[in-house]
């Protein structure tokens, strides 16, 4: 055989061989890893709306969607939103849960995040960050209490107790929870966000 | 404000060869003379930027829309080395001065992990097309700039009296450890 | 070919010819990943899958591939490897898949992979490759360990996430960010190149 031919022969069948080989590696992990990425989120939403028994995409945009946490009648018993927005060190994504007046806030829930590790990283930490979210009032934008007061019962029903010694990480979080909240509030004023409306499955 | 957060952050906040760690052969390789560390960088870019455009567009002209999702890393791979090739040979046609300055550090890019990386960031974070092309200009940039302070410091290293098992590829990953130290202080800079 | 034996062979990885700290090879994950001892690992066995598949591969076959596209078939034969190890991990185990990101993938250009095919693979048989690429393996899972088993304990005080260090340890986080790990493999090479400077001198 001459060598160009040989050449185009063997890297013809080595890519075909490696495109099938491929293709069938792609379609046995396929749903499985589809289905990892679903638990995640269902997950989150469970954790920020306790009481949740099935959950419901309402709505979705690039950095934002929401989605409805079900009770077992099927009422729709508070919103979860996923959200991203920029840190200190890299993008943070989190999940907020809501009352379905959009005035109360559940649980807060952080996904992802590459902030300092002992610093910033603080932000998924429940005892110095994440239990000031629990049932805030709010109908307006949250503030931060700076610098941190020593017990929750010192904050004003809107106000976050900030980390010591990671205001901008504490500034990020905050930032991301309220611009995503003002984005759902419009939505919802809109009748965006009705569970009926897509209610098909 | 997205595409400048994204712009600066890709320079000096998570920098490619310091926060990432990607392209390290060649940040120690070339980085021995300013001039040549220069030229590094500038084909590096060059073929960031460009690599940004082809890989952006195989991912969501071909890959997304067929799902194939699982033929991703071969394809990038395969591309990145023809795209070298081809660049190659059009800048040695173009302009031989600049070929001649380039010239033998572009086929080193080829199995340059910062090439891969780029176009794996950018598919992986769902970057729009104009997003994806400012992350690869900026990414290199931001490499070109850890390059030319990292041999600017081995310049004057050169002077120095290092004791003997610290030379040589030891002493440079301690000061880029430094470096890394200072760009941490970009931290926190895009709100 | 290679005259070794086969006991050397596989040795010859784990220092003489230790892809990390004696050939400078594949430090980008070496760096990138080290920051805890179960991604260290978890990078060091999926890297070993893919030599040791794709040394497999390459020897069975380096008697069809004409010398001309070898180094696009090599490239091939890994990135689809690559792909499996990368597949692999999102469906089974996701947590991990997170937590190394880009770099799975990334190692399709690891150069110690690329390196074997063509200094060794290509050369010799099948037997001795897969030797080869378990000595190499071992090697790198090795320096993997060891750099992020220095990193997890000072920086976090923890080894694969248990408690080591006592209460009055106070981390120094700096090891897990970027600058300890170009600092904590800088002064292991300075280690490595020691040793071997007083091994040699007393020969």
């Amino acid at each position: 055989m001459k060598l160009s031919v040989r050449m185009v022969v063997v890297l013809t069948s080595i890519g075909l061989l490696s495109g099938s080989f491929l293709a069938t590696v792609g379609h046995l992990t396929k749903e499985r890893i589809a289905l990892n990425k679903q638990r995640e989120i269902e997950e989150a939403i469970i954790q920020v709306i306790p009481g949740t028994v099935s959950t419901q995409k309402l709505y979705e945009e690039r950095d934002l969607s929401v989605y409805g946490g079900k009770d077992e009648q099927g009422t729709v018993i508070g919103f979860a939103i996923h959200a991203s927005g920029i840190g200190f060190q890299d993008r943070i994504t989190l999940m907020l849960g809501t009352n379905t007046s959009l005035e109360r806030t559940n649980r807060l829930a952080i996904l992802d995040q590459k902030e300092t590790p002992g610093l910033g990283a603080k932000i998924t930490d429940a005892e110095s960050f994440l239990q000031y979210w629990e049932n805030r009032d709010c109908s307006g934008a949250i503030s931060l209490r700076k610098p941190a007061a020593r017990s929750a019962e010192e904050l004003l029903p809107s106000e976050i107790n900030t980390i010591t010694g990671a205001t901008i990480s504490s500034e990020a979080v905050l930032g991301i929870v309220n611009s995503s909240l003002e984005h759902t509030r419009r939505l919802l004023k809109e009748g965006k966000l009705s569970s009926e409306a897509q209610d098909v499955n | 404000m997205e595409l400048v957060a994204i712009f600066i952050s890709a320079i000096l906040i998570n920098n490619f060869v310091l926060y990432y760690f990607l392209g390290i052969c060649p940040f120690l390789g070339v980085s021995k003379k300013i001039d040549s560390a220069f030229s590094m960088g500038l084909a590096v870019t060059f073929v960031m930027t460009i690599t940004a455009v082809v890989s952006w567009v195989i991912n969501h002209w071909i890959l997304i829309p067929h799902e194939l999702d699982y033929l991703k890393i071969v394809s990038f791979i395969l591309v990145i080395a023809s795209l070298v090739q081809l660049v190659e040979m059009f800048i040695r046609k173009i302009s031989p001065p600049l070929y001649q300055a380039l010239g033998i550090y572009l086929p080193l890019i080829t199995t340059n992990c910062a090439i891969m990386g780029l176009a794996l960031l950018a598919a992986l974070r769902d970057y729009g097309f104009v997003e994806a092309v400012i992350f690869g200009f900026g990414s290199g940039l931001g490499f070109t700039l850890a390059i030319i302070i990292m041999a600017g410091i081995r310049e004057q290293l050169d002077l120095a009296e290092v004791p003997e098992p610290l030379k040589g590829a030891v002493i440079a990953l301690i000061v880029a450890g430094i470096l890394a130290l200072a760009f941490n202080g970009f931290i926190g800079m895009i709100k | 070919m290679s005259t070794k034996t086969i006991g050397q062979e596989f040795i010859k990885g784990l220092w003489d010819e230790n892809p990390v700290f004696r050939q400078l090879l594949g430090l980008c994950p070496t760096l990138a990943v080290t920051g805890a001892v179960i991604n260290g690992l978890a990078m060091g066995l999926a890297t070993t899958f893919v030599l040791i598949f794709s040394s497999l591969v390459v020897s069975s076959i380096k008697k069809l591939i004409p010398s001309q596209v070898r180094i696009a078939s090599y490239i091939i034969i890994i990135a689809t490897f690559v792909t499996v190890a990368d597949r692999f991990l999102a469906a089974f185990f996701p947590p991990i898949s997170k937590n190394l990101g880009p770099y799975v993938p990334l190692i399709v250009v690891n150069c110690i992979i690329l390196g074997r095919q063509e200094a060794f693979s290509s050369k010799n048989t099948v037997w001795r490759s897969l030797i080869d690429a378990l000595g190499m393996s071992a090697g790198f899972v090795l320096a993997m360990l060891v750099l992020s088993a220095i990193r997890e304990i000072l920086g976090a005080g923890t080894f694969l996430g248990y408690q080591v260090m006592g209460a009055w340890f106070e981390p120094w986080i700096i090891m897990i960010l970027p600058p300890g790990a170009f600092i904590t493999l800088g002064i292991l090479l300075a280690l490595a190149l020691h040793i071997e400077h007083r091994t040699k001198s007393r020969k």
